[in-house]
């Protein structure tokens, strides 16, 4: 349980009163203490004595402190509701707290079903399998490995991670990189969380699907033809073997829920942001624009990092913009935004992103233009 | 954020889930009916989640506090890989235990639901929206219309969405509204300039966030209170001209009543 050992074994600022530790650690693992800690931390001292005795070891008080944190916070919402209910008069406020909540409430199904298929299949199905299936030849396993990505449900967030680990099982990069763009574009929880949000529009479903699938397949060629071995950092592989598959599979599915779960609140505080605040005219000016409104849709979709399950009810709400331009948002989205920047920074190193983010984003945007004059 | 934090946090989540939706109807606010049984299980797998996780840790803690020592040996284990501390730096086994800071946002939705409770979209988003009035979202295939005007015997009065009244108003060139009685239901939003207020109502094809505002200038009839609900029987007033090029529908008020919280506030 690494999450109280680092941060006990390292000297926590945050704990003036906590002695010396006995393992004087690197500072670095002190800065890995996760919010939580520090606030503990934090609550700790103030409430010095509020552990009894035998609750002695710091990571039993730091989870006694962590209880405490949440009866606090749930106790201030039953008094924030007596009191602020008759305060919160704002209309434009409401109108916010109503669409965040909304985009939220409506993606929350979807996230937590793709989360769980999800880890189903990282708990259940061995890499091996995925080996198998998939051609050794580069150049003929991008197509399937593209293919193949409409297989797997989850999201952006899980399939960094497995994209990682096929590489790391012996499969061509090129291929899991098309994996990795295809998985969370074109799979089956995706394309009915757009039809559901397209009602009525199976156009919008057919063109999200090839235009991803063929940015996909052509991002993963030309990495077969120009990209080099060193720009990637391959992932060290470092799963517990001991584990059961049911530990796997919660465990998987706590991350995945977090991690995507967290930036999906962020996506939807954005987009409700800009539902508020943005003056219609604005959007409107822009939105008549042909190419322009679908670039100035490509960033947002950069920008906003919502979830692909999530982002088609996004999409649909931006009822102001033309077809193609909805579609470049749902495109784009789930191959490049800000938090999968981050995520594959983490994964494969800044040298690996630096190209492989910008040949998306061009590789994309063509496929869009290209699909929406087609299909749209 | 700690195993015990992000349990909690599930299980949070899960209830404002579960209480929007099983013990209130507050969910009808943000989302479509047929949403409902979705949520409530979203949120059973979310509670149920957390409580594993929750027990989960408390039972380590209990196996580490027998095998004796218990935290200087976890402590070396932890400590023998620091890489793997942060973040994804190691790809397919990151360490699973903690969750990255913008977690903690997860717990906006619960204050959302349990402090603010945010009621359904209305009169604000009217009159925000005023400007970008366009067409109706859906033409009617071939000239039918999904309304039961046609069914209705002549001289029936005929309940109409706002939404389909207003689809009519605008599409239909044979104006088969026109002298009859129709009976619409929607709040009050105060008109800004002109005659009349607007009855209006939202309509959604999935939440909150993609909500299209339809609503007819009534005449006839005092402005009541904003954002009160009330049911107005009258007559279309038949525009003179193309119906296409009309850009608000006028609705000529006979009767009207207050309606005491509708149960679904969009169309």
């Amino acid at each position: 349980m690494p999450d109280r050992t680092t941060s006990d074994a390292a000297p926590d600022p945050a704990e003036p009163g906590f002695g010396p530790a006995p393992d004087p650690a690197p500072a670095s693992t002190t800065s890995t203490a996760s919010l939580g800690d520090t606030l503990v931390g934090g609550w700790d001292d103030r409430g010095g004595e509020l552990p009894p005795e035998d609750w002695g070891r710091d990571g039993g008080r730091r989870r006694t402190g962590t209880v405490w944190l949440f009866a606090l916070f749930i106790t201030l919402m039953a008094v924030g509701h007596a009191w602020l209910s008759d305060q919160l008069t704002s209309q434009a406020f409401l109108a916010w707290a109503t669409i965040f909540t909304a985009i939220s409430f409506q993606a929350l199904p979807f996230l937590v079903f793709g989360v769980a298929l999800s880890a189903a299949l990282t708990a259940f199905v061995p890499t091996s399998v995925y080996q198998r299936l998939i051609p050794s030849r580069p150049s003929r396993a991008v197509p399937v490995a593209g293919v193949s990505g409409a297989l797997l449900p989850g999201c952006e967030c899980a399939s960094v991670p497995i994209a990682g680990s096929l590489m790391k099982g012996g499969v061509a990069p090129a291929a899991a990189l098309t994996f990795l763009l295809a998985a969370p574009a074109i799979n089956p929880i995706v394309m009915i969380a757009t039809a559901v949000a397209f009602a009525g529009q199976p156009e919008m479903v057919l063109a999200r699907f090839t235009a991803s699938l063929l940015t996909a397949v052509v991002v993963g060629w030309v990495w077969v033809r120009f990209g080099r071995a060193d720009w990637l950092r391959l992932p060290s592989h470092a799963h517990t073997p001991g584990d059961s598959r049911w530990k796997v599979f919660r465990e998987s599915m706590l991350h995945d829920t977090m991690h995507a779960g967290g930036y999906l609140v962020v996506g939807g505080l954005a987009a409700a942001t800009l539902n508020v605040m943005v003056p219609r005219e604005w959007l409107l000016t822009v939105a008549g624009l042909p190419v322009v409104s679908v670039l100035v849709l490509a960033v947002l979709a950069i920008l906003l990092s919502i979830c692909s399950e999530a982002d088609a009810f996004v999409a649909v709400s931006l009822t102001d913009f033309s077809p193609t331009a909805k579609l470049a948002f749902m495109v784009i989205g789930p191959m490049i935004d800000l938090k999968l920047i981050a995520m594959q920074a983490g994964v494969f190193g800044w040298r690996f992103v630096a190209r492989f983010a910008p040949l998306c984003l061009l590789v994309g945007l063509l496929s869009t233009f290209l699909i929406g004059g087609l299909v749209l | 954020m700690n195993r015990i934090a992000q349990g909690l946090t599930l299980v949070l989540l899960g209830a404002a889930a579960l209480t929007s939706t099983v013990a209130t109807d507050l969910y009808l606010n943000w989302v479509k009916p047929s949403f409902g049984p979705f949520l409530i299980a979203a949120g059973v797998v979310m509670a149920v989640l957390g409580v594993l996780v929750i027990a989960a840790e408390l039972r380590g803690e209990r196996k580490e506090a027998v095998t004796g020592g218990g935290a200087e040996g976890a402590e070396g284990a932890g400590q023998a890989d620091p890489g793997a501390h942060h973040g994804h730096a190691d790809g397919h086994g990151h360490d699973h235990s903690r969750a990255p800071g913008v977690a903690w946002l997860l717990l906006l939705p619960v204050l959302a639901v349990f402090v603010v409770a945010p009621p359904a979209l209305g009169s604000y988003t009217v009159e925000s929206t005023a400007g970008s009035s366009g067409p109706p979202p859906e033409q009617p295939r071939s000239g039918r219309f999904d309304d039961e005007l046609a069914e209705a015997v002549a001289g029936e009065v005929v309940e109409m969405d706002i939404r389909q009244f207003v689809m009519r108003a605008w599409v239909d060139e044979e104006r088969e509204m026109a002298g009859r009685e129709i009976e619409l239901t929607g709040f009050a939003v105060p008109a800004s300039e002109g005659e009349g207020w607007y009855l209006a109502r939202l309509q959604m094809s999935c939440c909150a966030a993609d909500a299209i505002v339809n609503k007819v200038r009534v005449l006839g009839e005092p402005a009541p209170e904003t954002d009160t609900w009330w049911t107005v029987r009258g007559t279309w007033v038949e525009p003179e001209g193309e119906i296409s090029e009309v850009s608000e529908h006028e609705f000529e008020a006979l009767e009207m009543e207050e309606v005491t919280d509708p149960p679904d506030p969009y169309e």
